[in-house]
């Protein structure tokens, strides 16, 4: 005891772990797509799955850039809905039975039809990879009419349905299928587009704009929109697209079209123009809200480190920095419905002249966080409050509905009824001053969604985003990406095999070779047997 | 909510001749730290299920709420407001809770309850507005039993170093130019010590009075948005504000204004 350590033969000393094991799940090796063990673990404030496949070894990526926030989101975590119906039973478990198999936590706040495979577009980036293709599939009219009605079997009374593709506009019967969709109990559709067809084809804008005027219906456009510089456009979407995007939202504009700026944001390629998106979303008058989305590593995409990806924390910390006027910490708030590290939304009112804007994040005016903390599970004063701002943090949000206006008028209006003065002492009716503010309201949404080597089926059983298929399934977005549906769906539509897509990480580099759509699969060494688990 | 509520209101429609913007953004139904500086107040008087408490100053009642569903208490709320006491009662009642759970309008200088009829008390954010402070404490005394546990959030402010924007009559309805310092002949200690109530714990909470200065902040932005002719009409000075605004800020900062959590007992 007494006798120095030198005196005798080194004792092993144990050292402790570099990180904090925060979670056990479940993912898929990201080559072969079996599903694996996994293990969340916290380094650094940053939050990383980790998993391992007998056959392909070790696999980790980073999945929130802030774990502190990570570990407080837990208290947003709203119980989930029941949908009305299940499409599949429970056979081999999470991911392999989608969906939703009764196993699933939440109902469909979101429906996605992929009406095609071809576009007029071959972008570098494109989780569907899609593109001139002559080996796809388009949607029947038939097909476009059994999915809609599996998800209102499904949903009742349904939010949103989003046709998206391959390039919707291009399919022959869009504006067919969006009657359809509007002849059924689907409040809103939302028509996800590169928008040439919008920029070219003026009378297309207006027959949309004349849909979305129905009565207690509305059509929105969700438009890719990447950024400003000429190699953001040609690296994501191998074109120089700045003119044509500018002319497609005047035409929106000019139809009466409320649009969202879809950006899809990569590492290295236009994280820097994240401001310039939102301000410019701003200034245009068609244009309610800016939808960020860290490129999703499925499908078509330029090699990426998982080590070094871009998460929800990372693109509002760029929103901030690069806004610092507009923005700081604390703006944007978890979305509840899906698990709450999935998404984030803000919702600005904003006002003055372009150049000299006020814009004024609503969670500032409103303790957020004190009515959407289901943990605690508290009655609150105000479950009006509450419900409203439950609508708004939602992924069947947008900005062009009526529910989503609605609700805004009731966040804002408690937000300055809370400032206590009755119209009748103060002489300004400020709850219905701001009421009226409607026009100035914007939202900002971040979502990150999940790959072949972020998948965790945490998250995966709450998801609220589904792709529904011509077979009446409602498949989660995340694992129709990831675990092979999406293949397996195009193979059986299209009657041409389709090979397994394995995401175009650096680690796997030497593992994966190229498919005839661009994407990457694994060289026939090291793919396992069969095309995946799904 | 109490005396100062009353002078609040008649303020708020004075701020609009005296073109002062401060009382109009203290209105608030949310009092600085919301539900989480009200959850670590009940921890640290150890609420327990089936105690009396009531809340002094209940406003639209979210705390005497949180109190009866998260901790088991039959909760009194009492506020001088008969507008907030009804739409508090009705909150109640729409949770179901209306058992557990009574709000009555009243005075805290006068409160509406016989002597020890409460295990313990809160007072939120409502202290340092009321004129006759030392009145207050005693009936947060006589309406403990031997025993009972009060427990405060309240602004902390050292009255002489306030610079000049935070005193007057508008601040004084702002929580800040009245406010005590938590220590001291004039503290709320000694206030509460002088009633009988003996401080067990005291924490510091001065973030919570910063979030609250940024949601004003942010209410007067939403104010000049929603009805700009209108301010103009009615003459209120909104130029006024960011001074105000910086410098209570800065006052936080230089330990002049805070925020404090206090527990405090009364003998047996």
């Amino acid at each position: 005891m007494n006798e120095p350590d030198t005196m005798r033969p080194q004792a092993p000393r144990k050292t402790d772990r570099d990180e904090v094991f925060a979670e056990f799940t479940r993912s898929i090796c990201p080559v072969c797509k079996t599903p694996v063990d996994a293990q969340v673990n916290i380094r650094d404030n940053k939050v990383y799955l980790r998993k391992s496949c007998r056959e392909h070894g070790g696999f980790e990526a980073l999945v929130y850039g802030d774990a502190e926030e990570y570990l407080h989101s837990a208290r947003f975590n709203k119980p989930g809905t029941i949908p009305l119906a299940f499409q599949t039973e429970v056979k081999d478990g999470c991911p392999s039975d989608c969906g939703l198999c009764p196993e699933h936590k939440q109902h469909a706040c979101l429906g996605i039809i992929e009406v095609n495979t071809g576009c007029n577009l071959d972008c570098p980036i494109c989780f569907a990879d899609s593109g001139h293709q002559q080996d796809g599939y388009a949607i029947t009219h038939e097909q476009c009419e059994r999915m809609l009605d599996a998800f209102v079997e499904s949903e009742g009374e349904a939010e949103v349905v989003m046709f998206s593709g391959g390039e919707p506009t291009i399919h022959p019967n869009i504006l067919d299928f969006i009657d359809l969709a509007q002849a059924r109990p689907i409040r809103s559709v939302t028509l996800n587009t590169n928008g040439i067809r919008l920029a070219a084809d003026r009378r297309f804008a207006a027959e949309l704009g004349e849909r979305n005027r129905a009565p207690g219906r509305s059509v929105n456009v969700y438009l890719q929109f990447d950024g400003f510089d000429k190699r953001t456009h040609l690296e994501i979407r191998g074109r120089d697209l700045r003119t044509l995007k500018q002319r497609a939202l005047d035409n929106c504009a000019e139809a009466g079209l409320t649009a969202t700026l879809v950006a899809a944001v990569e590492r290295g390629l236009n994280e820097h123009e994240l401001g310039a998106i939102v301000e410019y979303g701003i200034d245009h008058p068609a244009v309610r809200a800016v939808a960020f989305q860290p490129v999703t590593h499925s499908g078509r995409h330029v090699p990426f480190d998982p080590l070094n990806r871009l998460t929800n924390p990372d693109v509002i910390r760029l929103i901030t920095e690069q806004r610092p006027d507009w923005f700081r910490k604390g703006d944007f708030f978890p979305v509840p419905c899906c698990f709450p590290t999935c998404r984030s939304i803000t919702y600005l009112l904003v006002d003055g002249e372009p150049g000299d804007r006020t814009v004024l994040p609503v969670p500032r005016l409103l303790n957020v966080e004190d009515h959407l903390d289901y943990v605690t599970n508290r009655v609150l004063p105000d479950p009006a409050v509450r419900e409203a701002l439950e609508k708004l943090w939602s992924a069947s949000a947008s900005m062009g509905t009526a529910t989503t206006e609605e609700k805004l008028r009731t966040a804002a209006g408690a937000a300055a009824e809370a400032l206590g003065c009755a119209p009748d002492s103060c002489g300004i009716d400020l709850p219905q001053a701001v009421r009226e503010l409607d026009d100035k309201a914007f939202m900002i949404v971040v979502q990150d969604f999940q790959d072949p080597y972020t998948l965790n089926v945490k998250q995966l059983m709450k998801c609220c985003v589904e792709e529904i298929t011509p077979d009446g399934r409602l498949i989660p977005f995340c694992a129709y990406n990831s675990v092979g549906y999406r293949e397996q769906v195009r193979s059986r539509l299209s009657g041409v095999p389709v090979a397994p897509v394995a995401p175009n990480a650096l680690p796997l580099k030497d593992l994966l070779t190229s498919t005839p759509y661009g994407s990457r699969t694994p060289k026939p060494s090291t793919a396992s047997e069969g095309d995946g688990s799904a | 909510m109490n005396d100062g509520h009353k002078t609040l209101k008649a303020c708020c429609a004075a701020a609009y001749h005296s073109s002062d913007v401060v009382p109009l953004l203290l209105g608030d139904a949310y009092h600085p730290g919301g539900a989480a500086l009200t959850r670590r107040l009940a921890d640290a008087l150890a609420v327990a299920p089936g105690e009396r408490v009531l809340d002094v100053a209940s406003g639209r009642g979210a705390t005497a709420l949180l109190l009866a569903d998260a901790y088991g208490a039959e909760v009194d709320g009492v506020d001088y407001s008969p507008a907030a006491a009804a739409l508090a009662q009705e909150a109640a009642r729409a949770a179901g809770m209306a058992d557990s759970v009574r709000f009555t309008t009243g005075d805290a200088e006068r409160l509406p309850y016989p002597d020890g009829a409460f295990d313990a008390a809160v007072c939120e954010c409502a202290l340092c507005t009321f004129p006759d402070k030392a009145r207050a404490a005693a009936e947060f005394a006589r309406i403990l039993r031997p025993g009972g546990r009060l427990g405060l959030t309240d602004v902390t402010a050292d009255a002489d170093r306030l610079p000049p924007e935070l005193t007057g009559l508008t601040a004084r309805i702002a929580c800040v130019a009245d406010a005590r310092p938590l220590t001291g002949p004039a503290g709320y200690k000694s206030l509460l010590a002088g009633a009988g109530l003996r401080t067990t714990a005291a924490e510091r909470h001065d973030d919570a009075l910063l979030s609250m200065v940024d949601r004003i902040e942010a209410r007067l932005t939403l104010l000049r948005m929603a009805a700009p002719d209108r301010l103009r009409a009615t003459g209120v000075d909104l130029d006024a504000a960011p001074a105000v605004l910086a410098a209570a800020r800065a006052a936080v900062a230089s330990g002049t204004l805070g925020y404090a959590l206090l527990v405090a007992v009364k003998a047996d």
